[in-house]
C-alpha cells in the first residue's frame, strides 16, 4: 500500500527546488515509473511528494551543432525515442530507447528519472556515458554539471544530495569519425538486462583509434566504464583480435551480481561477448561515418 | 468416415461474447461490486513447515474498520480435496488448525471496510509458530530421515501409480539397442491474467452465493458446500466470466473459502483477490518432475520396450496432482506401440506451493523425455526420426493394452505432413535446428474421482416462440470459447443460426451440473449433451411438421438455415419460426425443451477418444551466449472434425505460447521452500516479440464417438512443444538438453561439455 | 495527506473527484468511475491490462497518480464505441479472435489504439512491439497482432 503524503505541485523549477528545501521528509516524483513501484512495497513511504512531471520548463530536447545536445529532465522516454534530430544525430540512443520497457511505461517515465533512480541495470546510464554526456543537476543553492560516469556512486545512490534535481543531460556533437553502439542481455525483448555493453569508437583521419569507450550495465554497483579497454584500444589499428582482448577485460573487470536469473560466471562471460560485439559494430560505424 | 455438409460447423463464426470482451462490458469476479462488500486479505504463512502454536487476532480484531478475523478455529476444520472419493487424499485445510506445510499457506484471514484496512490489520495478527524441519525436493522426501509432513505418510509419499502391460522384461531381451536416461522437468505457473478471486454473499435465509474465478462451477459449489456444512443446493455458485483457468482453477482455493466462512459469519458480501505475490505462491502449478527413461529398441528402429520411473514434487497437498501422476504416466507410451511398457510414479509430499494439473495434465513433461530420447535413439543408430515415429505410431483401431481404444487416429498423416514441411525448409544455416516432436491427447478425462452422482455433462434446451434458443450447459468458458462451440454445435443440431442461440452457463442456479472445463473434456462430452438436448428438442419439432404439412412418414424432413424441409426435397418445407409457434399451440403452451447427457461408458481407463499431433520448432541458437530465437512453430493436427476454425487457431496458438514458455523461460526456482520470482518482472512469460509465427495443418480424421467427429483441441497442444524445442537445440548444436527449462546457462554449459568430451577422445 | 480535487475527462465526459492525492489512475477509474472494462493483473508494472490512453498517449494506469491527469483526456476501453458502434480495432478483434478470456483485452485494445494514431506503415516487428507491454496469456499474441495489422492496411475504414 502506498502511504499517506502530502502532495506538493510546484509551477516552475524555482518553486520546486524551494519546495525541496523547505521539506526534509520529501521525495521526487516524475513519471513515477520506478518510484510507484517501490512505494506500493512500502520501500519508500515520504511525508512529501514533490510532483514535477509537469514542469514544462525541464521539458526540452535541443540540439545546436556547436553546443551538442541537451535533454531536459521531465522529457519522456518516447519524446526522446521520436525525435528527428536525436534519430539523425544519435541514432544509439533511438535505438537503446526503442528496447527500454514497454510503450506504456516510456510514454510517462523521464530521462532525469531514470538517472535520478540510479538502477545499474537502467539503459540510458551505460549509453549516454559511452557518448560522453554530462548530467547538470542543482537545488535552490546552485547548480553542478558533472561528467555522467562520475554521477553514479553506488546502487540507487548518485551525488546529488537533498534538494537536488536532475535538470538536464548535455551530449557533446559527436566527432566526424564516431560510432557508438549498445545492447543488452536479456530474455524477453524490452526487459531490463541480465547484462549488457555500450561501447564508442573515435578514429583518427589515419583509422587509428583516436579515443573509446566500454561501458557495462548491471556489472557493479554503478554503470562501470571500463578505463583497460580504453588505454588498450587508444592509438591502435583497431581489429578483432583487440576486440576479443577487450572482451575479456570486460569479463574480468566486470562485477556482477548472480541472481536466478544467471550466475555471476554467465553475466561475466556475456559481458565479455557483448563489449566485443559492441567494440565491433562501434568502430564499423566509425569507419563508415 | 463420412463427412456431412455442416452449414455451421468449422465456418467463421465470432465468439458469442466477443462483443462483451472487445468493450469492456464483461464482468469478471474481480469486477463484481455488491452493497455492503466488504474487502477480504488473508494471512500467510512464513515458513515453509511449522506449527501453529497459537493466533491472537485481538489487535487486528480492535483496527477501526475490520469486521472480522477468522483462523482454523473458525472454520469446521473439515480436510478437503478434489479427489472427493478417496478420504486419505483429502489432505488439505485451506485454513489449517495445526500446521503450516508451506510458505505462502494461508494461516488467517480478515474482512474490512476496504482493502487497504483489511491489508494493514494482516500485520497486527501475531501467530506463534514452532518451526519445523522442511524438505523441498522429492528424492530427499522420500528418504526414510526425511521429515514428515502429513502424519501418517512414510517417506511422505502420496500416491503411487503403476502401469504395465506386456511381458516388459521379454521385451527389453529382444532389443539390440537399450538407452536410459535421466531427466528433469521444472514446475510452471498457470498464471491466469485474472488472479484467483471471489465474492461470497450469505444472507439470512441460510443461502450462500459466490462469484468465483473457477474452471467448474459445479465442483467450486461442491467442495464449498462440503466444507461450509451446507448443502450444495444452498449455494450457488456464478461464474459469468473467467479470466483464464488453464487448469490451476478448478480446485476450491482460499479466496473461495475464506471469503464464505467470513460472510457466514457476518451475514455481508466478502471479497477475496488474490495479489499477483500470492497468484504465484499460493495457487498451485505444474508438476515438477523427475524422470527415469530407459528404452530398447531393435536395430531398424522397432520399439521393444519402456520403463520409466518418475519422482513427482506434490508439493504440501494432493490437489489434482494424483491424476496428472496417471495421466504423466501413460501419455509417455503416447502415441508409440510398445510390446512391453511399465511406468511407476511417485507422488512425494514436500514443503512447497502444491503442484496439480496444468494444461497438458503431466504429458508436457512425458514428452520432453520421450520424444528427445527417442530423437538420441535415431542418432545413435543412424535412423531417421520421422521414419521411426511413423513405423511404432498408433494407428486406428489399436488397443493400448487395458487402456484404451483408439477409434481414431490420424498420427501418420501428421507426421506426413510433418516431415514434407521440414524437408521443404532446405538447409538450414549454422546454429539453427528444426526439432521434432509427436503426440496425443485425451478427449474428456473419464474420471469421477470427485465421485459425482450427475452425469458428466448435460444440457437443456429450450426453444422460445419466435425460435430463439436457451442452451444452458453447465460447461465452463474460461476463454477457451466453450460457450461458442456449444452454441455451433447447438445451431448446427437444431438448424438454426448461432445468433439464434444464447448460451447460459457458470451458474449452478440455473444450469445443470456438469464437470467442467478439465481434461479436454467439454467439446466431447459437453458438445454431446447438447447435441442430445437439441436432437431432443428437434424431433419434437419435427412431428408437428409432419402433422402440419400433411407429408408421407416415409419421407425425412430436417431443419437447415431456418427452414423445414423434406431432405429429399428441400424446397418444399416452412418457415421454422412459423413451425415453433404452431407447435407451441398444438402442445397447450407448453415450450418445446430437449435434454441431452453425456456419461462415459465402457470407454477405456482414460478417455473416450484420443486427439494426435506432430509439431516442429525451428530455432536458433546464438553460440556465444546461449540465447533462443524461436522463428518458427508447425503443428499438423488431428483433432477430428474442427468445429470452431477461429478458436482452433487460438488454441493452437495459445498452446504454443505457453509451451514454449516452459520450454525456455519459465522456471519457479526456490530457494529454502520460497519461491524466488513471484512477480511478473522476474517470472517471465512469452510477449508479442518473442511470438513465433505458428501455423496448423488440420488433418481430417472422424472421431466417431465426438459430436459431429469432433476431438480436443488445445490442451493436448501444449505437449510437444519443450521436446520439439530440445530436439531443435540438438540439432542445431548437438548438446542434449535435459532439465527444463533450456535456459542459455545451460546451453553453454552442454556446449562446454560437449568440447571437453571431443577433446578427450 | 488531504484529499484534492481531480478534474479531467474521461471518454469525453467531464468529471471531478476528491481523492486522496496517492490513488492510482487505475483506482480512480475502476473504483470512483466504477468503469471496470480497465483491468488489473500485477503489482510491478508489468502485465498491461490496466493500460488506458491519456491525451492519446498509452500509460499503465497502475503505474500513474491519477492527481497527475489532473485536466487531461483519458480514454477506456468503454469510450471506444460510439453510440453503440464499436471501433475499427474492436471489429478487427472480433473478426480476428483476438480475445479468448478477454482479461487482457482492454489493455490490448488501448495499447492498439494509441498504436495506430501515430503509426503510418508499420512492419509487423513494430506491430508486435507495441503490445509487448501486454500480456496475454490465452492467444499467444498473433492474433492481436493480425487485428493491428488489417486495421494498417485500411480494412475497418469507417463506412
Ligand atoms: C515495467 C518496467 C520496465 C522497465 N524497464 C526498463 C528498462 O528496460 N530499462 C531502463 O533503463 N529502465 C526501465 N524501467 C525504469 C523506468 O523506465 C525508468 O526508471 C523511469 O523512466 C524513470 O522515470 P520516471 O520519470 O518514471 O521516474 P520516477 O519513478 O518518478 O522516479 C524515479 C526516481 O528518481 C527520482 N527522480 C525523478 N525525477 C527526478 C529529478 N528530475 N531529479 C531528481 N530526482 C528525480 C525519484 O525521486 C525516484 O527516486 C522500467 C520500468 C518499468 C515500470
Ligand atoms: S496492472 Fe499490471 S501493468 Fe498495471
Ligand atoms: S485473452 Fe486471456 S489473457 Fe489475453
Amino acid at each position: 500500500m502506498i502511504n499517506d503524503f502530502h502532495y506538493l505541485k510546484p509551477a516552475s523549477v524555482k518553486e520546486a527546488l524551494a519546495m525541496y528545501a523547505e521539506h526534509d521528509d520529501c521525495k521526487v516524483i516524475c513519471g513515477g515509473q520506478s518510484l510507484l513501484i517501490v512505494m506500493r512495497q512500502g520501500m519508500v513511504a515520504p511525508e512529501y511528494l514533490l510532483d514535477i512531471k509537469g514542469l514544462k520548463e525541464l521539458n526540452y530536447i535541443r540540439f545546436d551543432e556547436k553546443d551538442g545536445l541537451r535533454i531536459g529532465a521531465t522529457t519522456t522516454h518516447r519524446e526522446i525515442e521520436k525525435s528527428d534530430v536525436i534519430g539523425k544525430r544519435y541514432p544509439v540512443l533511438v535505438a537503446m530507447e526503442e528496447k527500454l520497457a514497454s510503450i506504456q511505461t516510456r510514454n510517462w517515465g523521464t530521462i532525469g528519472g531514470n538517472l535520478a533512480h540510479a538502477d545499474p541495470a537502467g539503459d540510458p546510464g551505460p549509453v549516454l556515458i559511452a557518448l560522453k554526456a554530462e548530467i547538470k543537476f542543482g537545488s535552490s543553492n546552485g547548480e553542478k554539471t558533472v561528467p555522467l560516469d562520475e554521477f553514479f556512486v553506488d546502487y540507487f545512490e548518485t551525488q546529488m544530495e537533498h534538494g537536488d534535481l536532475v535538470l538536464e543531460v548535455h551530449i557533446p556533437t559527436p566527432a566526424p569519425k564516431f560510432g557508438c553502439a549498445y545492447q543488452k542481455f536479456n530474455l524477453l525483448d524490452s526487459e531490463m538486462g541480465i547484462v549488457a555493453a555500450a561501447a564508442s569508437v573515435t578514429l583518427n583521419a589515419d583509422g587509428t583509434c583516436a579515443d573509446a569507450r566500454v561501458v557495462l550495465g548491471n556489472a557493479g554497483p554503478t554503470p562501470l566504464r571500463v578505463t583497460k579497454i580504453e588505454d588498450l584500444l587508444k592509438g591502435k589499428k583497431l581489429d578483432d583480435k583487440l576486440f576479443a582482448e577487450a572482451g575479456k577485460i570486460a569479463s574480468e573487470e566486470a562485477q556482477p551480481v548472480a541472481d536466478i536469473h544467471a550466475s555471476e560466471e554467465h553475466r561475466r562471460h556475456v559481458l565479455g561477448v557483448l563489449t566485443k560485439r559492441m567494440l565491433k559494430k562501434a568502430f564499423e560505424q566509425a569507419q563508415k561515418a | 468416415m463420412s463427412h456431412a455438409k455442416y452449414s455451421v460447423i468449422n465456418t467463421h463464426v465470432h465468439n458469442i461474447d466477443g462483443v462483451a470482451k472487445v468493450t469492456g462490458r464483461a464482468t469478471y469476479t474481480f469486477d463484481v461490486k455488491l452493497p455492503g462488500m466488504l474487502h477480504g486479505k488473508i494471512l500467510r504463512s512464513p515458513h515453509p513447515h511449522a506449527k501453529i502454536i497459537n493466533i491472537d487476532t485481538t489487535r487486528a480484531m480492535d483496527l477501526p474498520g475490520v469486521k472480522i478475523v477468522v483462523t482454523g478455529k473458525d472454520t469446521l476444520g473439515i480436510k478437503q480435496g478434489i479427489w472427493r472419493r478417496y478420504e486419505e487424499l483429502c489432505d488439505e485445510q485451506v485454513l489449517p488448525l495445526e500446521k503450516v506445510r508451506y510458505i505462502g499457506e494461508p494461516v488467517a484471514a480478515v474482512a474490512a471496510i476496504t482493502e487497504e484496512i483489511a491489508e494493514a490489520a494482516l500485520d497486527l495478527i501475531d501467530v506463534e509458530y514452532e518451526v519445523l524441519p522442511a524438505v523441498y525436493e522429492p528424492l530427499e522426501a522420500i528418504k526414510k530421515e526425511a521429515p514428515t509432513i502429513h502424519e501418517g505418510v512414510e517417506r511422505n509419499v502420496n500416491v503411487t501409480r503403476h502401469i504395465e502391460w506386456g511381458d516388459v522384461d521379454e521385451a527389453f531381451e529382444e532389443a539390440d539397442y537399450i538407452r536410459e536416461d535421466w531427466f528433469k522437468c521444472s514446475g510452471q505457473a498457470h498464471m491466469c491474467m485474472e488472479t484467483r478471486a471471489a465474492v461470497s454473499n450469505f444472507t439470512p435465509e441460510g443461502k450462500l452465493t459466490c462469484w468465483a474465478s473457477t474452471q467448474s462451477a459445479y465442483y467450486t459449489q461442491g467442495l464449498l458446500a462440503g466444507v461450509l456444512g451446507l448443502r450444495e443446493g444452498d449455494v450457488r455458485v456464478l461464474a459469468p466470466y473467467v479470466g483464464g483457468g488453464f487448469g490451476g482453477k478448478f480446485e476450491l482455493d482460499a479466496a473461495m473459502f475464506c471469503s464464505a466462512v467470513m460472510s457466514m459469519k457476518l451475514f455481508k458480501p466478502v471479497k477475496v483477490v488474490f495479489t499477483r505475490e500470492e497468484d504465484f505462491i499460493a495457487s498451485k502449478r505444474r508438476t515438477p518432475m523427475f524422470y527415469y527413461v530407459r528404452t530398447g529398441v531393435k536395430k531398424d528402429g522397432t520399439f521393444c520396450a519402456r520403463e520409466s520411473r518418475m519422482f513427482s514434487n506434490g508439493g504440501a497437498y494432493t490437489g489434482m496432482g494424483a491424476t496428472a501422476l496417471y495421466l504423466s504416466g501413460f501419455f509417455h507410451s503416447f502415441p508409440y506401440k510398445w510390446r512391453g511398457y511399465r511406468y511407476d510414479g511417485y507422488r512425494v509430499y514436500t514443503n512447497t506451493l502444491p503442484s496439480t494439473s496444468m494444461r497438458g495434465f503431466g504429458a508436457p513433461q512425458a514428452m520432453f523425455c520421450s520424444e528427445q530420447q527417442i530423437d538420441w535413439i535415431c542418432a545413435d543408430l543412424g535412423l531417421d526420426p520421422f521414419e521411426v515415429r511413423r513405423k511404432n505410431g498408433h494407428t486406428e483401431g489399436y488397443e493400448v493394452p487395458g487402456q484404451a481404444f483408439i477409434a481414431s487416429c490420424g498420427l501418420e498423416q501428421c507426421i506426413n505432413e510433418i516431415e514434407k514441411w521440414v524437408k521443404s525448409k532446405g538447409k538450414l544455416p549454422a546454429n539453427r535446428g528444426i526439432g521434432i516432436s509427436s503426440c496425443g491427447f485425451m478427449s474428456g478425462g473419464i474420471f469421477n474421482w470427485f465421485d459425482s452422482p450427475y452425469s458428466f455433462s448435460s444440457a437443456v434446451v429450450t426453444i422460445n416462440v419466435d425460435g430463439t434458443v436457451e442452451l444452458h450447459v453447465g460447461c465452463q468458458d474460461i476463454g477457451q470459447g466453450s460457450n461458442t462451440t456449444m452454441a455451433i454445435i447447438a445451431a448446427e443440431t437444431l438448424g438454426v443460426k448461432v445468433e439464434d442461440i444464447r448460451v447460459h452457463s457458470g451458474d449452478t442456479a440455473h444450469c445443470p451440473a456438469d464437470l467442467g472445463a478439465w481434461g479436454s473434456r467439454q467439446t466431447l462430452m459437453a458438445g454431446n449433451a447438447v447435441k442430445m438436448a437439441c436432437e431432443d428438442a428437434k424431433k419434437q419439432l419435427l412431428e408437428f411438421a409432419y402433422a402440419e404439412m400433411g407429408i408421407n412418414i416415409v419421407y425425412d424432413l430436417d431443419i437447415k438455415d431456418r427452414w423445414v424441409h423434406i431432405v429429399a426435397r428441400p424446397e418444399r418445407g416452412m418457415k421454422y419460426e412459423d413451425l415453433v409457434k404452431k407447435a407451441l399451440r398444438a402442445k397447450d403452451g407448453q415450450r418445446i425443451m430437449g435434454r441431452g447427457y453425456y456419461t462415459p461408458h465402457r470407454k477405456g481407463m482414460i478417455s473416450p477418444a484420443y486427439s494426435y499431433m506432430m509439431q516442429a520448432v525451428d530455432a536458433e541458437i546464438d553460440p556465444e551466449t546461449g540465447r533462443i530465437k524461436i522463428h518458427e512453430v508447425m503443428t499438423a493436427h488431428d483433432c477430428g472434425q474442427p468445429i470452431n476454425q477461429l478458436g482452433l487457431i487460438g488454441q493452437l496458438e495459445g498452446a504454443a505460447s505457453m509451451a514454449l514458455g516452459y520450454a525456455y523461460l519459465e522456471d519457479m526456482p526456490m530457494e529454502d521452500g520460497k519461491l524466488m520470482n513471484p512477480n511478473l518482472v522476474d517470472y517471465k512469460v512469452i510477449r508479442a516479440p518473442e511470438m513465433p509465427e505458428a501455423g496448423i495443418i488440420e488433418i481430417d480424421t472422424y472421431e466417431p464417438e465426438g459430436p459431429y467427429g469432433a476431438k480436443e483441441a488445445g490442451e493436448g497442444l501444449t505437449n510437444p512443444t519443450a521436446a520439439a524445442l530440445g530436439n531443435a537445440v540438438y540439432h542445431a548444436m548437438g548438446i542434449q538438453m535435459k532439465e527444463l527449462p533450456i535456459t542459455p546457462e545451460r546451453i553453454l554449459k552442454a556446449l562446454r561439455e560437449k568440447k571437453e568430451q571431443e577433446a578427450q577422445k | 495527506m488531504e484529499k484534492q480535487v481531480l478534474r479531467f475527462k474521461v471518454n469525453g465526459d467531464e468529471y471531478e473527484v476528491f481523492i486522496h492525492p496517492k490513488t492510482l489512475l487505475a483506482e480512480v477509474i475502476r473504483d470512483h468511475l466504477g468503469l471496470t472494462g480497465t483491468k488489473r493483473g500485477c503489482e510491478t508494472v508489468s502485465c498491461g491490462a490496466c493500460t488506458v490512453n491519456v491525451n492519446g498517449f498509452s500509460v499503465k494506469s497502475c503505474s500513474v497518480l491519477a492527481i497527475q491527469c489532473q485536466d487531461m483526456e483519458v480514454t477506456t476501453v468503454e469510450g471506444l464505441e460510439q453510440h453503440g458502434k464499436l471501433s475499427p480495432i474492436q471489429r478487427s478483434f472480433l473478426d480476428h479472435g483476438s480475445y479468448q478470456c478477454g482479461f487482457c483485452t482492454p489493455g490490448m485494445l488501448m495499447s492498439a489504439t494509441a498504436f495506430l494514431n501515430e503509426a503510418k506503415n508499420p512492419t509487423k516487428d513494430q506491430i508486435k512491439e507495441s503490445i509487448e507491454g501486454n500480456i496475454c496469456r490465452c492467444t499467444g499474441y498473433n492474433s492481436i497482432v493480425r487485428a493491428i495489422e488489417a486495421v494498417t492496411q485500411g480494412k475497418y475504414k469507417e463506412e
